[in-house]
């Protein structure tokens, strides 16, 4: 019994070690079980809720890429959005068939999704090796107008993007229910959050994580600081247009007003600072509920428009302000506050 | 104006090569615009280049001084906007019932004035309320901290003024009903002179502030060496409001001085932020000389590409000549006067 005991004990602990190593702790892999099967359950089996859990998971797999750059290296990457637009309107031209566009190559959205991001991660290399040499303002700002000058030049190539007017891209599935997008989006946000998560956890981390904190003291022990930091732009830009076409396959319809302004990015910003900043999945966590919250308000008080934003704004000076580690600071305070009253008791 | 040596601003200009071909190709863009559109083109980029310039003295002057990135500047413009807007209106509509020639010559002062008082007024709350508890609790990472907070700040007014004042444009059609005057056979409307001319002596006023006054070289100070000017017994606590509250001040005046141009509406803000951003980050950080002598050069740049590309392209192709002058030159061609512009 006693020896049956022990060998439970450390069949659980190897299974908690790993579940480490891909980022989850038990009660991680729980919220997610949830997750996927809140979609089966009542109330959330309508349609328009499952459409709002997707805009969750959605929003949840950006703010991971975000917060990648953002909580490791200190680097805002203000053109966020415009990089997964510019992902989302390649996948989407790539798998063009409209005769009202000029070019109509058809490619599988399932392929296109992928060009889309190779692009969007070249783009960030370019634009982190321009920038990344100087100060974090420099590659934020420089980012914010490379945005505006993407979603110009999307405004203007009307022959291949229809400008303001709008693409509606052809659909990933041949279905018009929601739910099996959802796990297609359940999917990808597990994936952005895995890799990302093995990438901090191997060397690449430590360095990351050396370069948010001290630069000076982190080129002083032998990291080339220039590498790490465009290596990691460029990685989550590229997670940023991988995850932009599926907005454009799924949403089927891309404008660069809806999809690539500089308040997508603000949005995606403000969800991954309340999260926790580092920590990843602070703001995966908060995501869900708060696409919840902002629709109700938006569905309920629709006298008072721009009222969510105001609350996302207000939410977020507040947390910058007072409490800059997030919902995931509340959660390793609360975890650390069990511990030691457990301590003490025993 | 703060750097180590005693040398002018302009024999700095022409000892820096990038400063010197930048100049001359402007010159030489200017001219061809001109040329080729009319002079009308090259007032237009004139009153432009002073609004610009207005604005990016005010960014410049938060960052060298607070190393603020600011990005809520555009809002303190849509403020002024709005502001003027509900000054004029009605002394507008009372003017029309029973005319007063003098009233109506003084009225848009007062819009404007009072833009700027209320300009004052915000940002030495918005410092109070916002920056300084944030100071207090953490000075690492500030650079970025701060930038977050006035995305925040911008954030929550440009959706606050929707949710109270409704999406609606509200705008002027001129301050000054009066035939516009005749320069070298162009008409430029008075309200863009006005507009220039204000610009011209808020920035002159700042200037003199900045070197003649006691508390303008404490501000002076306080960027170049913030401990050492503590020592000297200035107050930060008095320092960071007042800059702050003047970078405010300024671009709500140009927000009001320009409601003929720009509608009043919450997003108004965006577009001169962008410029006036894309004039900073070109002339250097927190240069306060380089960010007037940018204003021109980005209107210049506007009002070509407008010219001879095409107004829709007005965001691409300054950006495009941006990366390739930041390749060139990576602080900006007047040189950034911030403490390390390198990663620190």
């Amino acid at each position: 019994m006693n020896m049956e005991q022990k060998n439970n004990a450390e069949a659980w602990g190897a299974a908690k070690a790993a579940l480490e190593k891909i980022g989850f702790s038990p009660l991680g892999l729980l919220l997610l079980v949830i997750a996927a099967i809140l979609p089966l359950v009542p109330p959330f089996n309508q349609e328009h809720m499952i459409r709002w859990l997707i805009m969750g998971a959605f929003l949840a797999a950006q703010s991971v890429a975000f917060d990648f750059t953002s909580g490791y290296i200190g680097v805002v990457n203000f053109g966020f959005a415009a990089v997964l637009g510019l992902g989302a309107y390649t996948s989407a031209i790539l798998a063009n068939t409209s005769p009202v566009l000029m070019v109509q190559p058809g490619i599988s959205p399932w392929i296109g999704i992928w060009v889309g991001a190779l692009l969007a991660g070249l783009v960030g290399l370019g634009l982190g090796w321009l920038t990344l040499r100087l100060r974090g303002i420099f590659a934020a700002v420089m980012a914010w107008f490379v945005g505006i000058a993407l979603m110009g030049v999307v405004r203007n190539l009307t022959d291949l993007t229809r400008g303001p007017l709008g693409m509606n891209p052809q659909s990933l599935l041949d279905t018009t229910a929601n739910r099996p997008y959802y796990y297609i989006i359940l999917a990808m946000m597990l994936v952005v959050y895995i890799a990302l998560r093995l990438v901090t956890r191997s060397h690449f981390g430590l360095a990351f994580k050396a370069i948010g904190q001290n630069i000076e003291a982190a080129r002083a022990s032998g990291i080339n600081p220039t590498k790490y930091r465009v290596l990691n732009f460029a990685m989550s830009c590229m997670f940023a247009g991988w995850l932009g076409g599926f907005y454009a396959h799924y949403f089927g319809s891309l404008t660069p007003q809806t999809l690539m302004h500089t308040s997508k990015t603000v949005e995606v910003l403000a969800l991954a600072y309340i999260g926790g900043r580092g920590s990843m999945w602070g703001g995966m966590l908060v995501a869900f509920p708060f696409v919840f919250l902002i629709e109700f308000l938006r569905s309920n008080l629709t006298e008072l428009p721009g009222l969510h934003l105001v609350l996302y704004g207000a939410l977020m000076v507040l947390v910058m302000i007072f409490y800059p580690n997030g919902v995931a600071g509340l959660y390793t305070w609360l975890v650390s506050k069990i511990r030691s009253a457990r301590s003490k008791k025993e | 104006m703060k750097g180590k040596t005693s040398r002018s601003f302009f024999e700095r200009i022409t000892d820096n090569l990038a400063a010197s071909i930048v100049i001359i190709a402007t010159v030489v863009l200017a001219v061809g615009t001109g040329l080729a559109a009319g002079p009308s083109q090259v007032v237009n980029s004139i009153v432009t280049g002073g609004m610009w310039a207005l604005l990016a003295v005010g960014l410049a002057l938060v960052f060298g001084v607070m190393n603020v990135p600011h990005f809520a500047h555009g809002e303190s413009f849509m403020v002024g906007a709005y502001v003027a807007y509900f000054v004029f209106s009605p002394i507008h509509k009372s003017l029309q019932e029973n005319p007063n020639a003098f009233l109506s010559a003084v009225a848009p002062f007062l819009a404007i004035l009072a833009a700027g008082v209320v300009g004052l007024v915000l940002g030495v709350i918005l410092e109070r309320l916002l920056f300084y508890p944030l100071r207090v609790r953490t000075k690492s990472g500030w650079v970025m901290n701060a930038f977050l907070l006035t995305v925040g700040i911008s954030f929550i007014l440009t959706n606050g003024t929707t949710l109270t004042l409704g999406p609606n444009f509200r705008g002027i059609p001129r301050y000054w009903d009066v035939e516009p005057l005749q320069f070298l056979g162009v008409r430029v409307a008075v309200d863009r002179i006005a507009a220039f001319f204000i610009s011209i002596v808020s920035i002159a006023a700042l200037w003199f502030f900045l070197r003649r006054t006691r508390t303008g070289r404490a501000i002076r100070a306080v960027s170049q060496d913030e401990t050492g000017a503590q020592m000297m017994g200035i107050n930060l606590n008095f320092i960071y409001p007042l800059t702050f509250a003047l970078a405010t001040a300024l671009a709500a005046m140009s927000g009001a001085s320009l409601l003929f141009m720009f509608q009043a509406y919450p997003t108004v803000g965006l577009k001169p932020l962008y410029f006036a951003w894309y004039v900073v980050m070109m002339a250097g950080l927190g240069n306060v000389v380089g960010a007037i002598v940018g204003g021109f050069i980005v209107a210049v740049l506007q009002t070509a590409t407008q010219q001879f590309v095409g107004i829709a392209w007005e965001d691409v192709i300054p950006t495009a000549v941006m990366i390739i002058v930041l390749l060139v030159v990576p602080s900006g061609i007047f040189g950034s006067e911030v403490k390390g512009v390198q990663e620190q």
